[in-house]
């Protein structure tokens, strides 16, 4: 990307080339610039043992069914191949690390010696491609129904729910699948009783008031204290990233919408980021201030939804009235705009869908003029109140290093005294034009996480009116041959703009072979699109690091030794959506 | 009946009339059908179950809150278990995972129940033609009312629930089931679309968005 970090990286594969011999390495070069380096098997653990104190967070952890894939020139052969993306929040640098597995020997070392938070990714790699990972104390599926047969995201599992037999849900099902799911304390290593009392096994959801959508824990309990927990996901798997292998570059911009589906047009930016790096695509500013806009009216709304079902949570009914009130303030911004509410898939790849209406100003400005004094409303309501105070300090609490350890990302982070925000850190889409600063606290409990995001409400306030206040004229997109066909009236006079209108038009643009990602700052912590174009007009596999996915799979062990009432403040505080987990 | 709506400084106009005994009766006794009266009552009590699947039940909830309020059609009592609730709105996907979680909390419904499936996920399973996505909830459950939309905004859900209770209040059920007929007669569906379509095409000028 820049010269700055092309010698970090030099210095980064001179280590290890010192250390391991550059032999045994492949690099691979990728679009987004990332450090991508194949690495025998025999050496991941020791080459990953060797990282980890630079690279301090297991920032994702995929596999890619490599079977059909035309364009792998200079990488290594490999029917699946693991990756193991690795962050650096010191040193702001990323590092690819690629292992290359034949069909016929599936196996890895697992990794969750060395980061507890490859746990969860290492059974996702085993439940959509059947890789697996030796040591692994709970290789379970994660997503799908323990009753499943095969691997999803391999090229040859059927992607339509259409090809596939037909859905039946007779009682023998329901009991079969309902017996699937039941809940064994000793698959998880759970003793059933002590010497002197029995323990009970509480099983909270998928479908409870407060585990905010299908989300499903089952507790261990002592009388009320949580002794261990088990988080179970994938009742929320809508099979986005096979998807995307179907759906053209641009016509999966409306499924990005579901996936945080608080966030709208949040999740458009990271997808076609990853996009537009791989063709090449520069964005035109009064577009990139435009989407800043939006995204940062979604992260408020986003918030807001958040601070009104946490303080509901812990136990204030009437708040989350005011709250959703003035979300529907903001929606009106939203449909005038883009003409939608929650899922507008108003980004396009190069731009935005249209131009703003007219009058779009003084919408925005009466909003920004008016958020304020509510928010300083629902401060006294709210926030200063005993109650809520009582339930949530000091309640939830972990650590930087236990953050970092475990993945996560965004407010959950911030609220540990660590200030990463991407962006401040790699200002992405113009955001290094804007003036704002990263709300940090220190006590890392659910209060804490709550503070945090009202004042990055405010900190969005801010970004927001200098977009009002700055914003450029000029195109709304860009004028590159993969986002923009040809004029219309110009095909009628040469064969060139006919075939080239009539291409992008029907099967839409070809974006050049290679792999990219690009972080944003999402509404719940840093989201990316691993995208890899195999040269088609879709993607040939597409990687969706969510924030919330690591975050659940900490709750364990921020809530044994605490009591039910806690986890449901715990539950709460996180702010996820199940659509961001099992995507 | 007749009714009618008077300022209070006006004094109270009861009694008034020559006949006191009569107006009074006229003004507090209704005469129905049992039946009737039940089919008025249920329609207008629909009691939901607090269950939500994805997106749209976003927007369901944002049906529960001001700006939507949907207490003026008597729906807001939200239970927290399906053994409470007559009404179950299946607001998202119906994820195969799901749905056997689903099929047992619809069989946990108290009798008689409704169905309302919302958005196009529940409907026909939507954009989601995936191997882990049921397509449609209606292929294992009974669904009274289909919501379109994805999500449907709030409005659209309170007018399914309008139309449900419209529907309910047609119902005809048995009084008891020690005595009398048993069979259940549901009015017939009626799609809005079609109802609308001599409405919609009426429209000759769509306008455009004005642009800056």
């Amino acid at each position: 990307m820049h010269t700055a970090e092309s010698t970090v990286h030099s210095q980064v594969e001179e280590t290890l080339y010192r250390q391991f011999g550059q032999q045994q390495f492949t690099v691979q070069a990728t679009a987004d610039s990332i450090l991508t380096l194949w690495v025998p098997r025999s050496l991941l653990l020791d080459v990953l043992q060797f990282l980890k104190p630079q690279f301090s967070m297991l920032y994702d952890l995929f596999a890619i069914d490599e079977r059909t894939r035309q364009y792998r020139s200079g990488q290594p052969d490999s029917d699946f191949t693991v990756v193991y993306q690795l962050l650096s929040m010191e040193r702001n640098d990323d590092i690819r690390i690629k292992v290359a597995l034949s069909e016929a020997d599936l196996h890895l070392p697992t990794i969750i010696g060395i980061w507890p938070n490859a746990n969860w990714y290492e059974r996702e790699a085993w439940d959509m491609f059947g890789v697996i990972f030796d040591g692994h104390p709970t290789l379970y599926r994660i997503l799908l129904p323990p009753t499943w047969e095969g691997h999803a995201l391999r090229k040859d599992h059927p992607a339509r729910a259409t090809e596939m037999a037909p859905f039946e849900m007779g009682p023998e099902r329901v009991a079969k699948e309902q017996e699937a799911l039941r809940f064994r304390p000793e698959e998880w290593g759970m003793e059933k009783a002590t010497e002197d009392s029995e323990y009970m096994f509480l099983n909270l959801g998928p479908n409870h008031p407060s585990v905010h959508g299908v989300f499903r824990v089952a507790l261990q309990l002592d009388g009320e204290v949580i002794i261990d927990s088990v988080p179970d996901i994938g009742y929320h798997h809508r099979g986005a990233e096979k998807m995307a292998e179907r759906q053209t570059w641009h016509t999966y911009i409306p499924y990005t919408d579901r996936i945080d589906y608080l966030g709208g047009v949040m999740n458009n930016l990271a997808y076609i980021q990853s996009v537009e790096m791989l063709g090449g695509i520069v964005v035109p500013e009064r577009a990139k201030i435009i989407r800043i806009m939006l995204a940062e009216l979604f992260r408020i709304s986003s918030h807001l939804v958040f601070y009104g079902t946490f303080v509901q949570d812990v136990g204030q009914m009437s708040p989350v009235f005011y709250m959703f009130a003035d979300r529907e303030r903001l929606f009106g911004i939203i449909e005038a705009i883009t003409g939608g509410r929650m899922h507008p898939a108003w980004f396009r790849i190069g731009g935005v869908a249209q131009d703003l209406p007219e009058g779009w100003d003084t919408l925005v400005r009466d909003f920004i003029d008016f958020l304020p004094a509510r928010l300083d409303h629902y401060d006294k309501m709210a926030m200063q109140n005993k109650m809520l105070k009582d339930r949530t300090v000091g309640i939830g609490v972990y650590t930087q290093q236990e953050a970092i350890d475990w993945g996560i990302t965004g407010p959950g982070l911030r609220a540990t005294g660590c200030d990463w925000d991407v962006r401040k850190k790699r200002p992405y889409g113009g955001y290094d034009q804007f003036d704002f600063d990263v709300p940090v606290s220190h006590n890392g409990d659910c209060y804490d996480r709550a503070e945090l995001r009202i004042e990055e409400m405010r900190q969005s306030l801010r970004i927001i009116r200098q977009c009002l206040d700055n914003m450029p004229g000029g195109p709304y997109k860009s004028d590159h041959r993969l986002t923009t066909p040809p004029p219309k009236e110009r095909t009628m006079e040469d064969i060139e703009t006919l075939i080239h209108h009539f291409l992008n038009v029907s099967w839409g643009p070809v974006v050049p072979a290679g792999e990219a990602s690009v972080m944003i700052e999402a509404t719940k912590g840093i989201n990316s699109y691993h995208l890899i174009s195999d040269g088609g007009t879709n993607s040939y596999r597409t990687r969706i690091r969510t924030p919330s996915f690591p975050h659940l799979q900490q709750i364990p062990l921020i809530s044994n030794g605490l009591m039910i009432p806690d986890l449901i403040a715990i539950i709460a505080s996180i702010d996820f959506v199940m659509a961001d987990v099992d995507r | 009946m007749d009714w009618s709506l008077t300022r209070p400084e006006q004094g109270n106009v009861v009694g008034q009339s020559d006949d006191f005994i009569e107006e009074q009766v006229k003004r507090n006794v209704a005469f129905a059908k049992l039946e009737d009266l039940i089919a008025w009552g249920r329609a207008h009590s629909l009691w939901p179950f607090n269950f939500g699947l994805s997106c749209c039940y976003v927007e369901m909830a944002t049906s529960f809150t001001s700006r939507h309020d949907i207490a003026r059609f008597g729906s807001e009592v939200i239970r927290a278990t399906p053994r409470q609730a007559d009404l179950m709105v299946i607001s998202g996907t119906c994820f195969l995972k799901m749905a056997p979680v689903i099929q047992r909390l619809y069989e946990q419904l108290l009798e008689p129940r409704w169905i309302i499936s919302m958005g196009s996920c529940a409907n026909s399973g939507g954009m989601y033609d995936i191997y882990s996505v049921v397509q449609g909830v209606d292929k294992f459950i009974p669904v009274d009312v289909y919501v379109p939309g994805c999500p449907p905004r709030p409005e659209a859900l309170m007018q399914g629930l309008i139309m449900l209770q419209d529907s309910i209040g047609k119902e005809r059920r048995p009084i008891t089931w020690a005595a009398g007929d048993q069979t259940i007669v549901k009015p017939t569906k009626i799609s809005k679309r079609d109802e609308l379509t001599a409405q919609r095409i009426q429209a000759t000028e769509l306008r455009e968005p004005k642009q800056t």
